[in-house]
This record gives structure tokens, C-alpha cells and sequence, in this order.
């Protein structure tokens, strides 16, 4: 993906990214404090919102690959099940039943399958939400603090298994054509463990960036620091 | 009782329930869109719009009947087509005094939630038509109240269709107009009989509606 001079005015600030270009099939995060324009501009590359000005070149990617799991996630008024297959009927792709019962597994709600998905914690809807975006194998999946409402056990197990099937089929375990993840997160530890690379924000500009180890050990802006003494 | 129901009587059920279910049917074909595609547009002169579709929304059935009626009378723009003192008559009254009410409530429920359905949408790859589909599945129980209000105002509507309709006996003649005919002649026992049989009809809709809403959402698995 290439952004070039993207430009988004909101109510309270104003987003502008000159330059960007996020090759493929690496996990990358998103870093930065509350209002920074993490969000926006997450939106903004998954489509949802529309750029007052400036390009994103998809490198040929269709909306159908790209995915985005929102931090409060929209689920259907419907049964667990039927948000999770959600994607797939979209595609009219018949769902494996052995895939379902692979999502809900590693979600914990097999037992839940038919509940009302409303009716499920925040944590499991997020769960929920994160399996649902994974079940049709977008290439580009954009993830928004859907860690949020989860245990730390939960957490540990999402990271595990993102960083598995990022190049790996997730039921036959064979390697897969790499994935590229793009995560927000305001919990270091997520992405120190899971990102290769990081950028951070601040007042809606990408101030700096690089190797998520080297960025965060020996930050190099002053506006980092401050940020990671906070941490 | 059934000295009560006779032949008359059950056409005017008849064309009572004719006359309903057809103006909250076309209504629904009308509001539902113009509700989804108020919510969806930007213009000059939209807040104009639904400021008018508000006060259509509490429009005295009386006037749209006078309206519906210069249409239509011999010598108005519409008198060609002999409508008026018919059915279609009474039901192009009901459409015009219900379908501001449906684009009413569907336009302030998508207010609530349309963009967040709306981003989902775009974050799960469906196209135009899908997010249509999405957005009336997820906003259908406003719908489906959308569509009781509407049925429950033409159920007991009779100022704009005593205008048009002309309450002729074996042809316009429906229960609340009838109503009103038998509390004018005194004849109260048949006016309370028939009263009694519009709110079972009214109750039994509503039943009947809520059944096929559940049996929907539990057969919708063409997956």
C-alpha cells in the first residue's frame, strides 16, 4: 500500500500523512496518543472513510481483501454463527462446517453458536468480531484496538495465533501467501510481541517509524519518549 | 352475534382489511427508500425536506382527503382517471397520510445507526446492493414498527376517506366510516359490535406479523 499526501479534516484536528508505503505480507502497528489520528487513519485505508485529499495506491488489492475490525464492533442482530459466516455469504463462499467450528472454537463460543450475539461480553464480541474478519482470508486486515475488552489470556492466544496463520492456512497448517496486518494498540506489549515494524503518531502526522525492537528501545524523537515514559 | 355479521357486514371487513393492507403495503415500498436515501444525502435545502416530511407526518387526515378529493373530482388534473368514490380513491389518501409517517421513523432510526452499519459493511467487502440488504435487515424491527404505526393509523383513519371514498354503501363503505353512520342513526349496539371486530382484526395483525417475523429470522439460513 502507498499513501501519498492524504489529508482528512475532522472537528478537532486535522489528519496528514505525506508519504506511506507499507509493502506486504508483514505485521505492522500503529502507536500514539488519544486523538492522534490512529483511528482515522486506519479508516481511511480501509475505506470507511473517505480523504479529503490524497491517494492510497492498493497495489491492487480490492475492497474484498481488505478487512477492519473496529474497536466497538459492529455485530449483526443475529446468532454467533451467522455473524461469523457473515463474510462468507457476502462472497457466496458455502461455509466449511469444520471452518466454523474452527473459529468458534478458538473464540470459545461453540457453545454460544446459536446465542444472540448481542447478548455475548465485550470481550467475547470482540473475539467475535476478530474471527469473523478472519474467516474469508482477507490479504490486508487492519485491527483497532480489538484487544481491548479481552483477558490477558485471551490476548495471548489471539497474538499466538495471528502470528501463526499470518503465513500459515489455519486448518490444513500448510504455508499461505503471507498476510499483512496493520494494528493499533495502546498496550506495548501487544505490539512489541507481535509487530515487525511500528509507526507513531501525533497530532495527526506519522512523526516516526521503524523496527518495532530499535523504536521503542531507543526512540529517537522526543515526542516517543514522552510518550513511552507515560507507558 | 352472528345475526350481527351479516353479508354487509363482512364486505366491509372485507374491503376494510383491502384498503389497509394495500396503502400500508405501497407506503412501506415508498417510505422505507425515501427514509434509507434522506438519511444517505446531502443537499441544500435537506433539513427543508424533512421539516416538511415532519409536518406531513401530523397532517390532518381531513386535508389530504380535500387534497386527494380536488385531485381527482371531474374537473381536477386527475378526474380522467374516475377514481374518485373507489378504492383506489381511499387508498392513494392512506398512501399520502402514511408513507411521511414510515420515512419518518426509518429516516430518525438510520440517523442512529446507518453509518456504523454502514462502515461494517465496507470492512466486510459488500458491495452497494449488499449494504442496501444489510441496512434494511439490521434496521427491521424499526421497520417492522414502522409498518404497525402505519397499518394502525389507516386501520382507524376516517376523515380523508369519508372525503374521497364517499362512505357508499357495497362500495366505499368501511368500518370506521360505518362506525360513524351507526352512532349518527343511534344504532350503538352494531357501532360497538363493529368497534369490537376492528380491534380483533388490529390484534390479530399484529399476531399474525409477529409469528412471520420470528419464523423469518429463524428460516433465513440460505447460506
Amino acid at each position: 500500500m502507498k499513501i501519498t499526501d492524504l489529508k482528512k479534516k475532522l472537528d478537532k484536528f486535522s489528519l496528514d500523512i505525506k508519504s506511506l508505503e507499507i509493502p506486504e505480507g508483514k505485521i505492522y502497528g500503529i502507536i500514539g496518543p488519544n486523538g492522534c489520528g490512529k483511528t482515522t487513519a486506519m479508516k481511511l485505508m480501509a475505506g470507511v472513510m473517505k480523504p479529503d485529499s490524497g491517494k492510497i495506491d492498493y497495489c491492487g488489492l480490492t475492497p474484498r481483501d481488505i478487512t477492519m475490525v473496529l474497536r466497538k464492533p459492529y455485530l449483526l442482530h443475529d446468532t454467533v454463527e451467522r455473524n461469523l459466516i457473515y463474510p462468507l455469504k457476502l462472497r457466496k463462499i458455502k461455509p466449511d462446517i469444520t471452518l466454523i467450528d474452527h473459529y468458534l472454537e478458538i473464540t470459545g463460543l461453540t457453545d454460544y453458536r446459536n446465542k444472540y450475539a448481542l447478548t455475548l461480553s465485550g470481550g467475547e464480541q470482540q473475539k467475535l468480531a476478530l474471527a469473523r474478519a478472519l474467516i474469508f482470508s482477507p490479504k490486508l486486515i487492519l485491527i483497532d484496538e480489538a484487544f481491548s475488552n479481552m483477558d490477558i489470556e485471551s490476548v495471548a492466544f489471539f497474538e499466538d495465533y495471528i502470528l501463526k496463520t499470518q503465513t500459515e492456512d489455519p486448518l490444513t497448517k500448510t504455508p499461505s501467501e503471507p498476510k499483512t496486518f496493520i494494528i493499533i494498540s495502546h498496550q506495548l506489549s501487544n505490539i512489541k510481541r507481535m509487530c515487525e515494524y511500528t509507526f507513531f503518531m501525533h497530532n495527526g502526522e506519522i512523526i516516526t517509524s521503524g523496527e518495532t525492537d530499535k523504536l521503542l528501545s531507543s526512540p529517537d524523537n522526543d515526542k516517543l519518549k514522552q510518550y513511552l515514559n507515560y507507558m | 352475534m352472528f345475526e350481527l355479521l351479516d353479508r354487509e357486514t363482512l364486505g366491509i371487513i372485507i374491503l376494510t382489511l383491502q384498503m389497509t393492507l394495500l396503502s400500508t403495503a405501497i407506503s412501506l415500498v415508498l417510505g422505507v427508500p425515501l427514509g434509507l436515501w434522506l438519511d444517505r444525502v446531502n443537499f441544500k435545502g435537506k433539513s427543508i425536506l424533512v421539516l416538511i416530511n415532519r409536518t406531513l407526518m401530523a397532517s390532518p387526515p381531513v386535508v389530504i382527503g380535500l387534497v386527494v378529493y380536488l385531485l381527482l373530482m371531474r374537473n381536477g388534473p386527475f378526474g380522467s382517471l374516475g377514481w374518485l368514490f373507489t378504492l383506489q380513491a381511499m387508498v392513494i389518501a392512506q398512501v399520502l397520510l402514511l408513507t411521511p409517517i414510515i420515512c419518518g421513523i426509518v429516516y430518525t432510526a438510520s440517523q442512529r445507526s446507518s453509518s456504523h452499519i454502514r462502515s461494517f459493511a465496507v470492512t466486510m467487502g459488500a458491495t452497494k446492493w449488499q449494504t442496501q440488504v444489510l441496512l434494511i435487515k439490521e434496521l427491521g424491527n424499526e421497520i417492522y414498527f414502522a409498518a404497525i404505526t402505519g397499518f394502525g393509523r389507516a386501520m382507524s383513519e376516517v376523515g380523508a376517506i369519508m372525503i374521497v371514498g364517499g362512505n357508499i354503501r357495497y362500495h366505499t363503505r368501511v368500518m370506521t366510516t360505518t362506525i360513524s353512520l351507526l352512532r349518527n342513526r343511534g344504532e350503538i349496539n352494531q357501532a360497538i359490535f363493529l368497534g369490537a371486530i376492528l380491534m380483533l382484526i388490529a390484534l390479530a395483525i399484529q399476531i399474525i406479523a409477529g409469528i412471520l417475523r420470528k419464523r423469518e429470522r429463524r428460516t433465513d439460513e440460505n447460506y
